[in-house]
């Protein structure tokens, strides 16, 4: 679209099969995860190869179409280790809404410590898509948990605001779980994030009161936006 | 690693089949020495900037990204929960390598970085696009842009 505009473009693209159909004028495959075109985090000599053979492409002179593979997988996509995840405190499954607040709490409390180291290490967060502070989601979770579908400002719909909510959970325990030590694998966050924490459990809690509401869009946006399937309880 | 069988389902058959757009012209722009470039990013990850209003779910819409925003202070709202936002979370350059095209600069690999980059949702149907494809291209031309970089998560 904007090469027909006159720009020249190069495109990096992770699934081959898509690159073949849509067929950009340049493109680059990289044999990558969804969601790290660039490869490797924190490897500047290995996202410099890929940029550079992907604006390469555009010194060629045989399109209309070129298709090429970078050759490498990233260095990183192997579980680390000497990873691990930080320290959680012991609770109890919750059984309601206040205890699924008091104990979201306790578990976001004894993780400030990594995600501020995490924030200083990685240069800021990610964190912040539904404007609401980590010390209110104890409250706003456990809300939506009993029931309720509270509006919170900047969102149009108390789904939206809930579905961004999903989102910071995630960010802060991502962050917080990479503070220290190797980078792990991002299946090893996922894992110790699904099947290790309360925040996991809550996601999928949030997800079936989501789903069982009468609400549309929070019946729609939980059951597609909270929880990727392969996390799903089994 | 992210090879199709790699991907876990139901994502992989989503995106085997997903349907792409087809286009009935292949237009294939020529340039000058990418030493003498001047390169900007397109990324399809739906950026934002912290406390700017996330995407909306199918919007059509372009957003400019000075490059002066610190990197602390971008977000991915991409709909999408089916990408790792692990990488992003460590450095934000594995999406929006923004610090490696200011690298190839300084090497004379490139001819320089551009003042201003461009996101859009990447989920969102290309055909609802049109006007915001318009608007990154006229930006793109006023600031003698020669190279474009499109990043997908």
């Amino acid at each position: 679209m904007l090469e027909s505009r006159g720009v020249p473009c190069a495109a990096i693209g992770a699934v081959r099969v898509q690159m073949e159909k849509t067929r950009p004028p340049r493109g680059l495959f990289v044999p990558f995860e969804l969601g790290r075109p660039l490869g490797e985090p924190e490897d500047a000599a290995f996202q410099s190869r890929v940029l550079l053979q992907a604006l390469k492409l555009l010194e060629r002179t045989d399109g209309p179409v070129i298709l090429e593979d970078f050759p490498d997988d990233p260095p990183g996509w192997r579980d680390a280790p000497g990873w691990l995840p930080p320290p959680l405190p012991s609770v109890a499954a919750p059984s309601d809404a206040a205890a699924w607040r008091v104990g979201f709490a306790a578990e976001l409390s004894a993780l400030r410590p990594a995600w501020e180291r995490a924030r200083a290490r990685f240069g800021g967060s990610t964190v912040g898509l539904s404007g609401v502070v980590p010390d209110d989601w104890p409250a706003l979770a456990a809300a939506f948990v009993g029931g309720a579908t509270p509006r919170v400002a900047g969102h149009p719909t108390a789904a939206l605001a809930l579905r961004f909510l999903c989102d910071d959970i995630k960010a802060f325990y991502g962050e917080a779980g990479q503070a220290d030590g190797p980078a792990p694998a991002s299946r090893q966050v996922n894992g110790w994030f699904w099947r290790g924490t309360l925040a996991g459990q809550l996601l999928i809690a949030l997800r079936a009161v989501a789903m069982a509401s009468e609400n549309n869009a929070l019946k729609t946006v939980g059951g597609r936006f909270f929880v990727p399937v392969p996390w799903l309880p089994r | 690693m992210a090879r199709l069988e790699d991907i876990p389902q139901p994502t992989r058959d989503a995106v085997a089949n997903l349907a792409c757009p087809s286009f009935d012209t292949h237009p294939f722009v020529a340039g000058p020495p990418l030493a003498e470039r001047r390169v900007a990013i397109v990324t399809s990850a739906a950026l934002i900037r912290r406390g700017d209003p996330p995407f909306a779910f199918g919007s059509g819409e372009a957003r400019f990204i000075p490059a002066a925003t610190p990197a602390g202070e971008q977000l991915i709202s991409h709909v999408s929960i089916n990408f790792d936002r692990s990488g992003f979370q460590r450095d934000r350059n594995v999406v929006f390598p923004l610090d490696r095209l200011r690298d190839l600069a300084a090497e004379g690999a490139i001819g320089g970085v551009a003042d201003t980059h461009y996101t859009v949702m990447g989920s969102t149907d290309p055909a609802a696009m049109g006007d915001a494809a318009a608007q990154i291209a006229g930006q793109l031309q006023q600031e003698r842009i020669d190279a474009v970089l499109l990043t997908p998560v």
